[in-house]
């Protein structure tokens, strides 16, 4: 059996793992909140520039984007990845999901996040494109991926989709089409502003070019903070369990601490009883 | 004479994609665009602007509300002023 002294101290050690995934752990849970919010109010924007959009009565499905449907031209998969290392499981499903629909003569692949980058390396996956996960505090900026996506006649989006704190699930659309079936919508909420009622500073054309690269960029900030979102429930769930399964060692290792000084306790009172005999065996010893 | 009250003021919607300036009844909307600097009062034609970085001012029957943005779209109608901007 080990000495009490060294368990004692490989508890110690434990403890502060334990204390460490506690503070992960609410970090991970205060960051789902604060990135929450931003969903909500980042769709409550999208949706009043849409309306605003849908009074232009521009042609969505000519306007909204210039992309053709070239089969010959390349398709673009982006993966939204994490951009450190403690984000659970959520990025290497995602990098399973990607593969099964991959295929280098036809894709590229566009990965954001150095996690993701990092783990496709790893597999022996090259990736035309790399960028950092841009900034979520304040404000998104993904313009550089929006230029970078030009040349692609299809762009896939890859991301984690947040479900639940408890759930996180892959997911996978189309940023055109997308962009493309919001123009689906029957229902006629505004009515028209025309170039006859309305004065346009620039012209019409420009407004409508600007709301539509506003809104792709939206679209994809939008894929970045459900992303960010998953990121964070998944780290949230596996500090839960590292800090769960850190309390159970603490636990085994009290229980051992308090074996081994019992047994230390015990081997010293038998040695205590065995000296006592042996003194006692010696002064009858001499009596006699 | 409730009508006349509605040209009074407008409703006013100022918001950047995670942050809302300014949600309520203002007198002016000032930004501005190529064009240059311009009041939106009450009243004012139907209008779709793309705004130029700099300020905006929203005239409030309190303190006006001030802030500077990089970029953003102004829409005007029926005394509805919707601003999207820092996007």
């Amino acid at each position: 059996m080990r000495r009490a002294s060294a368990i004692e101290k490989e508890s110690v050690q434990i403890g502060t793992i334990e204390d460490l995934t506690g503070v992960f752990e609410s970090i991970a849970s205060t960051q789902v909140a604060k990135v929450r919010n931003k969903v909500e109010l980042s769709k409550e924007f999208f949706e009043l520039l849409w309306r605003r959009y849908r009074s232009i009565r521009v042609d969505p499905k000519t306007r909204i984007t210039n992309r053709s449907d070239d089969k010959k031209q390349k398709q673009a998969f982006i993966i939204i990845s994490a951009e450190a290392g403690l984000s659970g499981d959520i990025d290497k499903r995602l990098i399973e999901s990607m593969l099964k629909n991959y295929d280098k003569a036809t894709i590229d692949i566009i990965v954001l996040g150095t996690h993701g980058a990092t783990q496709l390396t790893q597999l022996g996956i090259s990736f035309v494109r790399y960028f950092q996960v841009p900034e979520t505090d304040s404000y998104i900026d993904v313009s550089p991926v929006i230029e970078a996506l030009e040349p692609y006649s299809k762009v896939i989006v890859y991301y984690g989709e947040y479900v639940s704190l408890g759930v996180q699930d892959v997911k996978s659309i189309d940023l055109v089409s997308s962009m493309r079936d919001m123009s689906h919508e029957d229902e006629i909420d505004e009515d028209t502003m025309t170039a006859e009622d309305t004065i346009f500073e620039p012209s019409l054309d420009e407004i409508a070019e600007q709301m539509e690269k506003t809104m792709m960029t939206l679209a994809l900030s939008q894929t970045i903070l459900e992303s960010s979102l998953a990121q964070a429930a998944s780290r949230f769930n596996s500090m839960a369990v590292a800090k769960k399964r850190a309390g159970e060692l603490l636990a085994d290792y009290r229980l051992e601490f308090h074996r081994a000084k019992r047994s230390e306790s015990d081997r010293q009172l038998r040695e205590v009883m065995i000296s006592i005999k042996k003194k006692k065996a010696r002064a009858r010893g001499l009596a006699r | 004479m409730k009508h006349d009250d509605n040209l009074k003021t407008l409703n006013v919607i100022a918001r950047a994609p995670f942050n809302v300036y300014y949600q309520g009844d203002a007198q002016a909307v000032t930004a501005t665009n190529k064009v240059g600097e311009f009041d939106i009062l009450p009243g004012h034609a139907d209008f779709f602007s793309i705004l130029d970085p700099g300020e905006v001012v929203i005239t409030t029957k309190s303190e006006p509300i001030v802030f500077d943005i990089n970029n953003g779209i102004l829409t005007a109608r029926d005394n509805e002023v919707m601003l999207f901007v820092n996007m």
